[in-house]
């Protein structure tokens, strides 16, 4: 191809993509949808995760079949903890208690959905105590909600072991006393302590993880649904045989589509970015640049996918269903939502052959961790890598679909 | 220029194992208007598809404008403009936006495009609503930018397929009326039809085109000629009382080539030799039919050329598209005429 080509092919390109952006401008609806799909994905998604301590006022049975003096004291230890708990934490308290008279009444409550657990304290549990033997407490679960379910076990053991923890630390002080020696007693009890640093400031929030993976993802939908929607819409209303039957190379309308496609997934990039910033309290450590350097590369490895299907479809709808089939495994598998290293080893391995995983993996060092372009080099070669390769597959596919 | 505008050698194009268009072979000359003129699924479409090289023809070879088509084809796009049936311009843009697309990516310099667009919608009498979007326009408007829309980059051939399908007497005839005018300042026309009206009153030749294959090529005159020169005479018959047997029978007569069935009472029949008039009417009498009337018009229109080229009217075309290699009717009566 000698230069003169090559400009007017980019030149060309730059009409098109004009032109597809003054019908995106002037298309109302789809310029709201625009804006709206990324704040719900960050709505939904960041609320519907199961995150440990999510839920409040967990509904809990309280069977006291003891009714003596060990078991009120256990009953209004719990009641304390839960309440302060709530006072450091919250405004509302982990668990809320009802009394049951039996461990059936409880039993029948939980089948019913009004409680989802209950604590049952059997009879002779003060005796047990005050004599010197194990204070058995049975906690009863409601499996058919596995999250709540953790979640209550979760809460419950911590209560236990904090009940423990205070019994406990009383007794080594009466030990100390007796013994006339001066004791820290959670040096005896948990000689063990972790400290949780970050490497960045701030809390966890599952927002920031889950913020910088949907922005690539947005950018990824934007381009593998819009080149068949694009191509196809065309088609279908003939205006592509006005391009095509004139001077131009078929490229420049392949670029300018794509062009005007990435811009649109920008957008939409910017749109989460900024509604994570606002609305979730999600913090950025590193550099906005190299972010959306990276957004654009995520886009440029997913075109030839999008080419290759709106190629081999013919037509919309066949194309968009081919974009979903493969939208699907790329969102769950990709490592926006959970973590890859939770997955089992199997989703694992399938997760290495998505382009997506690379990006959000990227751009979650970089947003998150404050990474540099060398610390995310592997992730930049893997995604250039892809984007080449799909991109030869995909062109002599796309000139030969063009003249059937 | 080249003597010819077009020249077509065997050019086919298959579709699987339809053959849409079948070694078409003919020449157009410059400066005429030439109109191929067939039911749907014909391959009209098809050839003009090729010809504009926006679908590659399966074997055989043309030369547009003196450019091959296959070698040169962005040469031949430099030379040519489209008036597709499905109009080409964009809704969500205004006229002067849609025409200053396109002619950008003819690489016009920017003063004389805007001056095009001037003179063009001038030309269809549109510069009031240059700057309206498309999508508040009417059929026939849209359809007077579809026409200007090719005729920016100053084309040396104009392809317009179907151009006046759907639109009010109005709009058609005023169309015509830039098609002509369009003609007048040097611009090849190639019009592609399925209405006799159109393709007789613009049309210096016309093909009639069937089943990708020439059924008949001449002007309009002499096509028409045709008919009064060869044995072959179109009657009109209606019958008050029609029954599809007795349709069947008509049609089974050896002197009948083609019948076709105009509406519940009339029958436009083909048929060949001097007692076929006779043999007619004897097979509806035979048959209990009620003769109301028999005409048989000596100033025969292209409609009858068509029945007796094709031997179907351009009421079959419904069938034609279901069914693009359904059976043909009757014998074959283009050896006859040609």
């Amino acid at each position: 191809m000698i230069p003169m080509d090559i400009i007017k092919t980019l030149k060309d390109s730059y009409h098109v993509m004009i032109k597809d952006m003054i019908e995106l401008k002037r298309n109302r609806v789809e310029l709201v949808t625009l804006a709206i799909m990324p704040l719900l994905f960050l709505v939904i998604f960041g609320f519907i995760y199961p995150s440990g301590n999510s839920h409040d006022n967990i509904q809990m049975g309280l069977v006291n079949l003891d009714q003596g003096a060990g078991s009120n004291e256990f009953i209004a230890q719990m009641e304390t903890m839960n309440k302060q708990i709530e006072s450091t934490t919250k405004n509302s308290s982990y668990m809320s208690f009802n009394n049951y008279s039996s461990v059936d009444a409880a039993k029948t409550a939980i089948n019913q959905g009004k409680i989802h657990g209950a604590f049952v304290i059997p009879p002779g549990f003060s005796n047990n105590v005050t004599n010197g033997q194990p204070g058995n407490i049975i906690i009863y679960v409601d499996n058919s909600n596995p999250q709540v379910a953790a979640s209550i076990e979760q809460v419950s053991s911590g209560t236990v072991s904090g009940l423990n923890g205070v019994l406990a630390e009383n007794n080594v002080l009466k030990l100390g006393n007796a013994a006339n020696q001066q004791i820290n007693p959670q040096a005896v009890i948990a000689p063990y302590t972790p400290n949780i640093v970050t490497t960045i400031p701030g809390a966890n929030n599952y927002l920031n993880f889950l913020a910088p993976g949907l922005m690539i993802m947005i950018g990824m939908m934007a381009v593998m649904i819009g080149i068949p929607e694009a191509f196809s819409k065309e088609k279908e209303t003939g205006t592509f045989d006005g391009m095509l039957s004139a001077p131009i190379n078929h490229l420049s309308v392949l670029l300018g589509k794509t062009m005007a496609l990435s811009v649109r997934g920008l957008l939409q990039c910017i749109f989460v970015l900024a509604f994570a910033v606002l609305l979730f309290g999600v913090t950025i450590q590193g550099s906005l640049l190299l972010a959306f350097f990276m957004v654009i590369l995520g886009i440029f490895s997913f075109i030839g996918i999008g080419i290759m299907a709106v190629s081999l479809a013919g037509d919309q709808s066949t194309g968009t269903m081919i974009m979903n089939l493969l939208m699907f495994p790329f969102m769950f598998l990709g490592g926006i939502f959970f973590p890859i290293s939770q997955m089992p080893w199997i989703m694992q391995e399938i997760s290495k052959l998505i382009p997506l995983t690379y990006a959000a993996d990227a751009m979650r060092k970089i947003m998150l961790l404050n990474a540099n372009v060398a610390d995310v080099s592997t992730d930049i070669i893997i995604l250039l890598a892809f984007g080449i390769i799909t991109m030869a597959i995909a062109l002599p596919l796309f000139s030969r679909s063009m003249k059937q | 220029m080249t003597e010819n505008a077009i020249e077509l050698k065997n050019l086919t194009k298959k579709f699987g194992d339809f053959t849409a268009v079948d070694k078409l072979s003919l020449d157009i000359k410059e400066n005429e208007i030439f109109g191929f003129l067939g039911p749907n699924g014909a391959g009209k479409s098809t050839t003009i598809r090729m010809l504009c090289t926006l679908s590659t023809p399966t074997s055989g070879s043309a030369k547009v404008a003196g450019y091959d088509l296959i070698k040169d084809s962005a040469k031949v796009r430099e030379k040519i403009g489209l008036v597709a049936e499905k109009m080409i311009m964009y809704d969500k843009l205004t006229a002067a936006e849609n025409l200053r697309f396109f002619g950008k990516l003819y690489a016009i310099p920017k003063q004389k495009l805007e001056d095009k667009i001037d003179e063009l919608l001038e030309l269809v009498n549109m510069q009031e609503w240059k700057h309206t979007q498309i999508s508040k326009f009417s059929t026939g408007m849209k359809q007077r930018i579809n026409v200007i829309r090719a005729l920016l980059p100053e084309p040396e051939i104009i392809f317009m397929d179907e151009p006046t399908l759907g639109l009010d007497p109005q709009t058609t005839f005023s169309i015509r009326d830039i098609t002509r005018d369009i003609n007048k300042s040097d611009v090849t026309v190639i019009l592609t039809t399925h209405a006799m009206i159109e393709a007789e009153a613009l049309s210096d030749r016309i093909a009639i085109i069937d089943h990708g294959k020439i059924a008949a090529l001449d002007t309009p005159q002499n096509l028409k000629n045709l008919i009064a020169e060869s044995d072959t005479s179109v009657f009109g018959a209606k019958i008050t009382n029609l029954t599809p047997k007795l349709i069947g029978k008509i049609n089974s007569l050896d002197v009948v080539a083609a019948v076709a069935q105009q509406d519940d009472h009339n029958l436009k029949i083909s048929a060949n030799g001097t007692d076929a008039l006779n043999q007619i009417i004897d097979v509806i009498r035979l048959e209990g039919g009620n003769i109301a009337s028999i005409t048989n018009s000596n100033d025969s229109t292209l409609e009858d050329v068509f029945l007796a080229v094709t031997g179907k009217t351009i009421r079959d075309q419904a069938n034609e598209k279901a069914a693009p290699t359904h059976h043909r009717h009757g014998q074959a009566p283009k050896a006859r005429i040609r």
